[in-house]
Parts: structure tokens; C-alpha cells; sequence
């Protein structure tokens, strides 16, 4: 066997944990990779960065499970961190069963952070099972939808919540969204049908299907993957809102190696393929 | 290293690695880890939906306010199961054809506005893309790539003549945005592994902060 065929047949397990070595270096020993903002990224970010105290609340949506947590998560905490700073309330929900619990982790960390109160200045609706007659109940009356918040509180009771009824009260809506139900959902009811402005945050692998949709302008700004939540995570640390712990932009450092790497595998895969194919044509 | 002190902690490394043990190849530790998953996922959504779909929005209203309206979606939902009776089979259509209906209804004008005219809007060429240079320039590239995608997908004429180069041009699009949600892709698998990692090195073996 000579070097072309094999590196056709690298053993799968070799390039496991070639990659695995590759990721893990860089988190022990950070290189420190700049992270450049990207447009549609700084646009969401802003469209957060205009409101203020007065301003109506944001309502995020952490419609993601365990799995996409490294992207998604901190993006979730960024949000947050940028809402608190700026003063704005804050009403969380989510359309994933698996969803609460990661909720409640943020809000175990990030209000006690700014001295935010629940129910004063943010507030936790919960799950609710069946999206699209959530979304478009919520369009008329979030309180027909959700009567009590997570924690069986009476909307009523909230007093953060006593002017809300329906997206014409809400100055934003962000989807953090892993799949279905999610952006695209949101994008369906609340906004083609209510007109809500529309934020979202996905992970990679569905980045680029909201391109068109920012690009038209229904979502108004796009955090994709992890490198849009260390972009985030970057713009609200610049603004001196927060120093905290940025998790996203220690990954980025070992994502980008991950991708040179893979780079580099898929250019000696192809190498070696075009060389043994034509090593065979010759032999034939 | 600072080892974590906490029991769920070493669990959770615990079962990540009877996962990434499927990497060399499969084996008991895996399978575990694996229908562990799936039992306390299929666990947790049913209690789920019990406590937060069956319970409030029928046992109450029914059973407790003794609002008898609620009958009617207890039947349809009950005629799903009728498909275990072969003789009242029949009644499993009145819940579908509801879903139907009322679905197609809903879905159908919202996705002709998200979808379509919304996207055809954002694809016609207007003054104000063109206030910058390269705003204008990305509004003829986004023109060019619907329209010759558009032509690559008609399939009622021959490809010959013009319609030939620009479904060609088709392609190139079409590879070119293949390219980038496989890269997209390649990022996302990427961080899951970052995100594990994070959780080894860090909240469990104490290496990284």
C-alpha cells in the first residue's frame, strides 16, 4: 500500500482522536483568536441596545434542548446580560419540553448578576405543548395561554406582566431555536401573521437557512452557532455591560482549530484519492 | 487539577464517556448510556405532557369545572385509538380530518406570506439596494442565483439554448450554498464536542476554568 491509498484509509478511531487532541489543546493552553463581528449578529445586538427601562419587554424563547448547549446556551446568557444592563425586562418561555430546566439555570445566574427581581423585572411562563396553537393564542392573549407563569404565579399576579397581553406588547421576541419547533414557527405566526419583530439564534447547522430571511429583513438580526454567541458574548463585553465568564469565545479558539484540521483532512483525503485513482488507471 | 466533589457531576462524565466509547466501536457501556437516554426521555415526556397538556387543559375543565364542551375533544382524541377496533376504525378520520382542515387553514396563508411573497419581494431589485455599491451588487448576485436556480429546477423544456448556460449557473448556486450548510454543519458537530469537552476538562476534572 503506498502513502496515497493510505491516507484514503486512515483508520476513523486515528482521526477521533487526532481531532479530540486538536480541541482539547487549545482549552488547556488559549491561543486567544480574535473574534470579528459579523452584520447580522451586530444586529440584533443593537436592536436590544436601543431599548432601555421604558421600553417594552423582550421575550426570549429557549426553544433548545441539552444537546445544543454549547451554542445555544450562551447565547442565552448574553441576552440576558445585555437586557439587564440595559434595564429591559425580561420574559422567558419555551416550546422544547427539555427547555425549562435550562431556563431556570440561566435565571439561577444571570438576574442575581444585575440585582434583577422576578417578577418586577423579568418572569419565566414556561412550557407549553402545541406550538402553532401557542403561537397564535399569544398573538391575541398570552394570558389565555399561559394563565400562570412556571411557577403556577397568576399572570395578573406578575407585575412586570400586568400590561401584556399579546407581541404589540413586546418590543422583541429572540428564538433561540435548535430545530422544530422553533424560528421557523415563530417566524410562520408571530411574525408573518402578528408582525412581531423577530430575532433569532440557531445552531450552525441551521444558520444557513435563515439567511433569506434576514436578508428580507423578517429577522431582524442572526446569532449562528457558537460563533455568534462569542460574538455576542464580545459586543456585550465591549459595551461594558458584563465581565463574566465568556464560554462561547474560550470554544472559539479550539472551533477554529477543529476546522484547520478538518481542512487539512479533507484536502489529504481528496490527495490521496485523485492519486490512487490514477496510480489504477495506469495499472489498467 | 480539582477533581469535582459533586455526584452528578461524575455521572455525567461518566455517561459522555459510555458515549464517546461508541468512537472506538460499539460496545455494553454505550448501549447503556444509550437506553438510559431513551428511557428517561420517553419517561419525561410522557409525564410532561400529563402534567402540562392532559391535566390542566382537560382533567380540570372537565372533571373539576364540570365544563362539558370538553367531551368533544376528550371523543376525538379517544378516536385515535379506535384504530385497535377494526369495526369503529372509521371514527380515527373525524380527529385527522379536523387536524387537516384547521392545519392547512392556518399554515397555508402564513407560509405564502413568509415564504413567498415576502422572499419574492426581497429578490426584486429596488432603488434603494442600490444606494451602496456592494448592497447593489449582492441585490443582482441574489437575482441572478434565484433566477437561474429557478431554471435548473424547470423541467418542462429540453435544456437546450439559453436555458442550458444559466441552469449551469444553477448549479454553481446550488453547490454553493451546499458548501456552505455542509461547513455550517462541520461547526455545529464541532462545538457539540467543545461543549462536552468543556464539561470534562472543566466541571469535572478541574483542569480549565
Amino acid at each position: 500500500m503506498n502513502i496515497f491509498q493510505l491516507l484514503t484509509k486512515i483508520p476513523r478511531q486515528i482521526i477521533f482522536l487526532v481531532v479530540a487532541i486538536a480541541i482539547a489543546i487549545p482549552m488547556i493552553v488559549p491561543i486567544g483568536m480574535p473574534v470579528n463581528v459579523m452584520p447580522k449578529s451586530e444586529k440584533l445586538f443593537k436592536a436590544i441596545d436601543e431599548l432601555g427601562p421604558q421600553s417594552k419587554p423582550v421575550l426570549v424563547s429557549v426553544d433548545f434542548d441539552p444537546q445544543s448547549m454549547p451554542e445555544l446556551y450562551p447565547m442565552l446568557l448574553a441576552i440576558m446580560r445585555h437586557c439587564f444592563a440595559r434595564d429591559v425586562k425580561v420574559i422567558l418561555m419555551n416550546l422544547w419540553p427539555q427547555g425549562p430546566g435550562l431556563a431556570e439555570m440561566a435565571v439561577s445566574i444571570v438576574p442575581a448578576e444585575f440585582n434583577k427581581e422576578y417578577s418586577k423585572d423579568y418572569a419565566f411562563l414556561g412550557y407549553k405543548f402545541g406550538v402553532s396553537a401557542v403561537l397564535l393564542g399569544m398573538g391575541e392573549s398570552i394570558r389565555g395561554v399561559f394563565p400562570t407563569d412556571y411557577y403556577g404565579t397568576p399572570l395578573d399576579s406578575i407585575e412586570m406582566l400586568s400590561h401584556i397581553n399579546n407581541y404589540e406588547d413586546l418590543s422583541l421576541v429572540v428564538t433561540l431555536s435548535t430545530g422544530d419547533p422553533g424560528w421557523r414557527q415563530w417566524l410562520l405566526y408571530a411574525q408573518s401573521r402578528y408582525g412581531a419583530k423577530l430575532g433569532v439564534g440557531v445552531t450552525a447547522v441551521s444558520a444557513a437557512d435563515v439567511y433569506p430571511y434576514v436578508e428580507t429583513g423578517q429577522v431582524i438580526g442572526l446569532l449562528a452557532g457558537m460563533k455568534g454567541a462569542s460574538e455576542y458574548e464580545v459586543m456585550v463585553q465591549r459595551s461594558g455591560y458584563s465581565d463574566e465568564r465568556r464560554i462561547a469565545v474560550q470554544g472559539m479558539d479550539a472551533q477554529s482549530l477543529g476546522h484547520l484540521l478538518i481542512m487539512i483532512l479533507i484536502v489529504l483525503g481528496n490527495i490521496g484519492y485523485f492519486f490512487s485513482r490514477r496510480r489504477s488507471r495506469r495499472q489498467k | 487539577m480539582n477533581l469535582s466533589p459533586e455526584p452528578l457531576v461524575w455521572i455525567s462524565a461518566f455517561l459522555t464517556l459510555c458515549i464517546f466509547s461508541f468512537l472506538y466501536r460499539d460496545n455494553i457501556l454505550y448501549q447503556f448510556a444509550e437506553h438510559l437516554f431513551v428511557g428517561l426521555s420517553a419517561g419525561y415526556l410522557i409525564a410532561i405532557t400529563w402534567h402540562n397538556q392532559i391535566y390542566p387543559n382537560l382533567v380540570i375543565p372537565l372533571f373539576q369545572e364540570g365544563r362539558v364542551i370538553y367531551i368533544i375533544p376528550l371523543a376525538f382524541g379517544l378516536f385515535y385509538f379506535t384504530r385497535f377496533i377494526p369495526k369503529l376504525a372509521f371514527l380515527v378520520r373525524l380527529p385527522i380530518a379536523f387536524l387537516i382542515g384547521w392545519g392547512s387553514g392556518v399554515i397555508i396563508p402564513a407560509v405564502f406570506q413568509r415564504d413567498i411573497l415576502r422572499q419574492t419581494q426581497g429578490t426584486l431589485l429596488v432603488r434603494e439596494a442600490f444606494e451602496k455599491w456592494d448592497t447593489g451588487l449582492w441585490a443582482i448576485v441574489i437575482l441572478v442565483g434565484v433566477i437561474t436556480t429557478l431554471i435548473y429546477f424547470f423541467f418542462s423544456r429540453e435544456r437546450k439554448g439559453i436555458i442550458k448556460p444559466a441552469a449551469n449557473i444553477g448549479i454553481i448556486f446550488l453547490m454553493i450554498g451546499f458548501g456552505a450548510s455542509f461547513g455550517y454543519t462541520v461547526m455545529s458537530r464541532i462545538s457539540l464536542l467543545i461543549g462536552r469537552m468543556q464539561f470534562l476538562l472543566g466541571d469535572w476534572l478541574g483542569i480549565i476554568r
